[in-house]
């Protein structure tokens, strides 16, 4: 198997855009997801918040919103990457792999593809705690918002190459529970969303600068909420984003490396 | 011939891990335009060869060329030229018949004027034109089947692959299916290599037929002369007591226009039974060849004709050691192969009364493919069962083709 394969332009659209057909059909997925942010920004933020009270010099729903968007942009990824699974098990990967085109070609496009899908979601969100009061309208807004949805792109992608990664592996769709269980939660849980890490006990704050999503998480909040917010624990939007970008490369690259060396 | 050879196969040959040949040094080629049957049972190494051939599988040794490019060094090329259309379905149900179509064409590079036109084209050639924009998933069967085929040839392959074409498929759509696969071999001129395990697509379908058993080819050769190997014709002889074949068997073997005597036995014992096979040279089965459309079988007496289907689901525990009967069990046949069959009936049933021997029927066929794949694989095609040995072997080889790594 060469390593080195040649990309080439049309196969990774036409496998992107396969993704973006697949999500906008399947609108029970988008809406459940988005009910569940909705359930968690109510409950959590509006509910809780009015206990907890200000947070960091942001109200808790503001605080919270961030992390919110980003439980759907990881599960949102993350299934996206996985539903290789599904394509191997209902056969359509055999179409894809007999064609003249590299597998690389293939897992750029499910990579592109499950990244726009996520993305999307998180613009969904995003509006969404929007109108739920978590953000101030303003032209500093507007900015920090485009810059987010920079930032939901780059977020994704490292987690649809997990997705893929872990996809090419597990030969048993059955161990899709599992994953849930195992490895998406506890990367939520780990995220930083409803705690800041310095109020955290010490082995939980190891746990969380281990947790990618912690600076995917950081990097929202440093995007919507707006650098001038006094925010407990900000890592400052560089380290975040450095560490963003190596996850992506990391995770890309395995992705690909396993998807092609993947069976049928 | 003057014909050129659309693919050239030399020695080819897959190990799987260790020492389990799924494809056994085979060569063979097929000229352009030809339709060549892959005739075996489960596991024989049709789709491993297929694969293979396809480039999906790189080859343990030996190789191959197809439209002129080397499986090995030009895979890409090879993909370029050909469709293949696999056994189970590779549509993404979630998607129309069209967007399936209009993806196929992207992913060979084609552009959105020819994407058009082709799909335009073959949607007709395949009637699915009223259902183009509906999602797979609303699809019977043989439309999906129907749609693979039209996805195959999209991107204009000069070869199309059909695994096992009609399999699960209801009697008058197969029969449809061929109708399609037939048309689109003489419309489009494609050469097609199709796999199947069923004798009467193979006979209806192929200009010549392949049959591999255990990785290796046991015959190539157009339908009528694999038939024309067995000269004579098959009379199956029912015995109302079983215990009486033994006594009457040894009259026939005297017989000088009997060419053969044989008990189809499951394929519990395939090594008694290959030990058989030298000393008789040649044996035919009982078959009715229930949808065979020129059987040419006449039945005397009140033999039940089975029907396919039911022939496939007759699987019986492995520890039946009876004979098999076409698929079914049969523990009161005995199969003649002899000349002038008609003609011999009546002495047949003679020679019976006088030894007083009670036959409960006598059937005549023309030895059908059925017959010919038995006689020089010495096993029923429709047995599934094989002896325990094959059965593992076929097993390890169906989950190591399935862990194989795929070439990408």
């Amino acid at each position: 198997m060469k390593m080195v394969q040649p990309l080439s332009g049309q196969a990774i659209y036409v496998v992107l855009l396969r993704e973006l057909k697949r999500y906008w059909r399947a609108k029970a997925r988008v809406i459940s997801s988005v009910a569940q942010s909705i359930f968690f920004l109510a409950i959590f933020g509006l509910g809780l918040g009015g206990f907890v009270g200000r947070f960091g010099g942001v109200t808790y729903l503001s605080y919270m919103a961030p992390g919110v968007i980003g439980m759907g942009l990881l599960f949102g990824s993350v299934a996206s990457g996985v539903s290789v699974i599904f394509d191997r098990q209902f056969g359509f990967m055999k179409e894809m792999l007999v064609a003249p085109v590299s597998r690389t070609s293939i897992t750029m496009g499910k990579i592109l593809g499950g990244a726009t899908t996520a993305t999307i979601q998180g613009i969904i969100l995003m509006t969404v705690a929007g109108f739920m009061g978590a953000f101030t309208p303003s032209l500093t807004f507007l900015v920090g918002a485009f810059a987010a949805i920079g930032a939901m792109l780059l977020i994704t992608a490292g987690f649809v190459g997990l997705g893929v990664a872990i996809g090419s592996t597990l030969n048993d769709f059955h161990a899709f529970q599992l994953l849930s269980t195992f490895v998406m939660w506890p990367i939520f849980m780990l995220s930083g969303v409803f705690l800041p890490i310095d109020v955290s006990p010490l082995p939980l704050q190891v746990a969380m600068l281990c947790d990618p999503m912690f600076y995917g998480v950081e990097l929202m909040r440093w995007c919507l909420l707006g650098a001038g917010a006094d925010l407990l624990g900000s890592l400052g939007w560089l380290i975040s984003l450095s560490v963003v970008a190596i996850f992506d490369i990391l995770m890309v690259g395995l992705g690909t490396y396993l998807f092609s060396r993947s069976q049928i | 011939m003057s014909k050129i050879n659309t693919i050239e196969v030399k020695a080819l040959t897959k190990i799987f891990d260790k020492d389990v040949k799924a494809v056994d040094g085979i060569s063979f080629n097929v000229k352009e335009g030809e339709i060549l049957g892959f005739l075996g049972p489960n596991g024989a190494g049709k789709t491993t060869t297929l694969n293979i051939l396809s480039t999906l599988l790189r080859p343990t040794s030996g190789t191959a060329t197809v439209n002129g490019h080397d499986i090995l060094t030009e895979p890409d090329a090879v993909r370029r030229s050909i469709g293949y259309v696999f056994q189970d379905t590779t549509l993404d149900i979630e998607l129309t018949g069209r967007e399936n179509l209009d993806f196929h064409g992207r992913l060979y590079g084609l552009d959105r004027d020819a994407r058009q036109q082709r799909i335009k084209e073959l949607l007709e050639l395949v009637q699915l034109t009223d259902r183009a924009d509906d999602l797979v998933k609303t699809y019977s069967g043989g439309m999906k089947r129907r749609l693979e085929i039209a996805r195959g040839l999209l991107h204009h392959p000069t070869v199309l692959f059909l695994d096992e074409p009609t399999l699960g498929l209801d009697p008058q759509t197969r029969r449809s299916i061929w109708e399609h696969i037939q048309r689109l071999n003489q419309e489009k001129n494609v050469t097609i290599i199709l796999t199947t395990h069923y004798t009467e697509e193979a006979d209806f379908l192929s200009t010549r037929i392949l049959i591999i058993d255990l990785g290796k080819i046991v015959a190539l050769d157009t339908p009528d002369n694999l038939k024309a190997r067995l000269k004579g014709d098959v009379v199956t002889l029912t015995f109302k007591n079983p215990a009486e074949i033994e006594t009457f068997r040894p009259l026939l073997e005297n017989i000088n226009w009997v060419h053969q005597i044989n008990v189809v036995t499951s394929g519990n014992n395939y090594a008694a039974m290959s030990r058989m096979m030298q000393t008789t040279t040649m044996s035919s089965s009982m078959n009715i060849g229930g949808t065979m459309p020129d059987m040419n079988s006449r039945t005397i007496g009140e033999h039940k004709k089975i029907p396919k289907q039911s022939q496939q689901k007759t699987e019986k525990p492995a520890a039946d050691k009876s004979l098999q009967f076409g698929g079914e069990t049969c523990p009161k046949c005995l199969n003649l192969l002899v000349d002038n069959g008609g003609h011999r009936i009546p002495e047949i049933v003679k020679l019976a009364d006088e030894a007083g021997v009670v036959l409960e029927s006598v059937e005549l066929h023309k030895p059908a493919l059925d017959d010919v794949f038995l006689s020089v694989t010495g096993r029923n095609i429709r047995d599934e069962k094989g002896s325990f040995m094959d059965m593992v072997r076929h097993r390890r080889i169906i989950r190591q083709a399935r862990g194989q790594r795929v070439r990408g």
